[in-house]
């Protein structure tokens, strides 16, 4: 009894340190400039001022975000093309060169972004892929979680049964139809939360995009925020306006998927 | 009669196991053929290489007079009910039945008719517009049968379609599919594990071992002329009792290795002093009241099972001898057996144990 008490007490107070980042997020985003610095600094505001209207218009948060969804949205179309048809093969075929093709993809994942740029930034920019800036993002961020897609839906393939696509095509359907009309509606629910996921992940990608886009106008919320952030600027309130504009839907997607993402992320381990 | 399956001389591996061999093949227009054998011995194989499911390494499949060796499985034209019926799990009764028909670009007038007339044979009534996971085990049965003869293909393939069935609805499905089989008279090949299933429903029989073909005939030829121990071990329930023994010196009798060396009379003529295992199927162990006196076997008895219609006698001797008598056999502990010559079978007492002509 003490036992179990004493569990879910240490796993509530780490909840907490994680969760506390993002309460004060929101909680210096409602104070006032002087409030913020005041010390000892106050858990909750006193006076809360919502400034979302004004900090909207004046970091011009519409031509940000429209970028931000403009490259997921890019990333996770490319990734959900490609990577479906992968996945199925890498569920099916079964044989050592497959299980060294799954390493080698697997290894791709390890590559960090940081290290990756350099090669991508001289080879975009000898073919001229600089000039259409968020394409070459989306390509390079496509590259980057192809792999963590392809792993995933894997997972959900390897769940449906054989027999049900033997059955399509011995009632007359050729592979590919019997892909597309039994087995991806089986697998729906995998490709649809790895999809969330891919796009949440490019949602909030910053590397490829600092580097690779310079143009003001072109630039994602995430590289928006940081231009905001300079050495001399001490508007915290409207950073932490702008971090909360930015991240409360994706809370919210998450939130309402969250069972579905347990579920499939976890679909093929259990197995 | 037509040829409408062919198989010639199929070989089959997968990376370095021979799983069939030299398997061949004729299948009648109409005819019901059950492919038996024990677990892994190939049947599933068999079945799936017809099929177009598995690549063949050798050999030439014949269809209806095409050659589909290395046709895909829908060029085939052929209907198949899985072990696990494999039904649509994101389709309803109704879709799962007209999956093919609309894959055929059929008409809407076209589908309707058939499911009209599909549910009616296979007793599907009120449950179209179910899912799958909404049906009982024998429903699902129902369903998949459905889906096959919804098709009229030019052969129908079966793999262990009463499997998971209890008990009294496998032998009940047993009877329907009969039923349908002669009303239909289409082709079909049925895969079970169960002799009896397949000695019941087929009207050829093949048993398969270790990818082999041991043999393949009518179900009572098989029954009556097994040609080596296996097959005769295998068909028949309860199994065959074999028995070392030794042809006497006259070549028309045989001396069983059994305590006081009985000796039986084989109506026929084999080289003194031969080696041969002697076969006695339970059921012709005569029991009844005036058994062939020239022929008598007198054995201890270990255990006396009573199912009603049937005693089955376990004698105590090695090897054990059973005993299946029509009638009840009163608590002893000796029994007195009488044996048919005609229903004495010899075999090589070697590992091929091949019959031995009389
Ligand atoms: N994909 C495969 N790769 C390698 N070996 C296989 C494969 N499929 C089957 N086998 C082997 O081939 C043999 C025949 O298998 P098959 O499934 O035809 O057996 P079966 O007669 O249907 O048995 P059961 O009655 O248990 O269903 C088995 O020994 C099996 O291990
Ligand atoms: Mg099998």
């Amino acid at each position: 009894m003490l036992r179990k008490y004493g569990l879910l007490a240490i796993a509530l107070g780490i909840v907490a340190l994680y969760l506390f980042p993002l309460y004060w997020m929101y909680v210096t985003a409602l104070k006032s400039g002087t409030e913020i610095f005041a010390n000892p600094p106050t858990l909750w505001p006193h006076d809360p001022q919502i400034r979302i209207v004004e900090v909207w218009n004046r970091l011009r948060m519409d031509v940000y975000l429209r970028n931000s969804f403009l490259i997921a949205g890019g990333v996770t179309v490319i990734v959900a093309a490609l990577g479906t048809g992968c996945a199925y093969v890498l569920a099916r075929i079964r044989n050592r060169w497959m299980d060294a093709v799954l390493f080698a993809v697997l290894m791709m994942q390890v590559l960090p972004s940081s290290l990756m740029i350099t090669p991508i930034f001289v080879a975009f920019n000898q073919m001229g892929l600089l000039d259409t800036p968020r394409l070459a993002v989306v390509l390079a961020q496509a590259a980057k979680v192809l792999p963590l897609y392809i792993v995933l839906v894997r997972a959900s393939f390897l769940q449906v049964p054989r027999e049900l696509e033997e059955a399509a095509l011995v009632d007359g359907n050729s592979r590919i139809g019997a892909f597309i009309s039994i087995i991806v509606p089986l697998a729906r629910n995998g490709i649809m939360v790895s999809s969330v996921l891919i796009f949440l992940q490019s949602f909030g990608e910053y590397v490829y995009s600092r580097s690779l886009i310079s143009e003001r106008a072109l630039q994602p919320a995430t590289v928006g925020l940081q231009s905001f952030m300079g050495p001399n600027s001490s508007d915290w309130a409207g950073v932490m306006t702008y971090s909360a504009i930015y991240i409360t839907p994706i809370l919210i997607v998450f939130v309402l998927l969250q069972r579905k993402i347990v579920s499939g992320l976890t679909s093929g381990a259990l197995k | 009669m037509t040829c409408q399956i062919s198989l010639d001389r199929i070989n089959k591996y997968y990376g370095a196991y021979h799983a069939l061999r030299d398997v061949s093949l004729q299948i009648d227009q109409g005819q019901f053929v059950a492919l038996v054998g024990p677990s892994g011995c190939g049947k599933s194989t068999l079945l799936r290489t017809i099929a177009g499911l598995e690549g063949i390494t050798d050999g030439t499949i014949t269809i209806a007079g095409e050659d589909v060796t290395h046709l895909a499985p829908r060029a085939r034209d052929l209907a198949m009910v899985f072990q696990s019926y494999a039904l649509y799990p994101h389709m309803t009764v109704r879709r799962n039945l007209t999956y093919s028909m609309r894959l055929k670009r059929r008409t809407r007038a076209e589908i309707d008719h058939a499911v009209t007339e599909i549910t009616r044979i296979t007793g599907l009534e009120g449950l179209l517009e179910r899912y799958p996971r909404e049906l009982s085990g024998g429903q699902r049965q129902r369903v998949a049968m459905g889906r096959a003869i919804i098709r009229d293909p030019k052969a129908f393939l079966f793999d262990e379609p009463l499997s998971n069935l209890d008990a009294a609805l496998r032998v009940h499905m047993r009877a329907e599919i009969r039923k349908l089989h002669n009303r239909l008279g289409a082709t079909s090949v049925y895969v079970t594990h169960d002799q009896i299933e397949a000695m019941t429903m087929a009207d050829h029989v093949v048993v398969l071992r270790a990818g082999r073909v041991e043999q393949q005939g009518a179900p009572l030829d098989l029954y009556d002329r097994p040609v080596n121990r296996f097959v005769a071990g295998f068909i028949g329930s309860p199994a065959m009792n074999f028995i070392p023994a030794t042809v006497t010196p006259d070549g028309g009798h045989v001396s069983l290795e059994l305590p006081g060396q009985p000796v039986l009379r084989f109506g026929g003529r084999r080289p003194a002093g031969e080696a041969v295992m002697v076969g006695l199927r339970p059921e012709h162990l005569q029991t009844g009241p005036s058994p062939d006196a020239a022929n008598r076997l007198t054995l201890p008895v270990a255990m006396i099972e009573r199912t009603g219609a049937q005693s089955y006698v376990v004698c105590d001797t090695v090897p054990e001898v059973m005993v299946s008598a029509p009638v009840r056999v009163e608590d002893t502990d000796e029994i007195v057996l009488g044996i048919d010559p005609a229903q004495l079978h010899l075999f090589a007492p070697d590992e091929a144990g091949l019959r031995l002509d009389i």
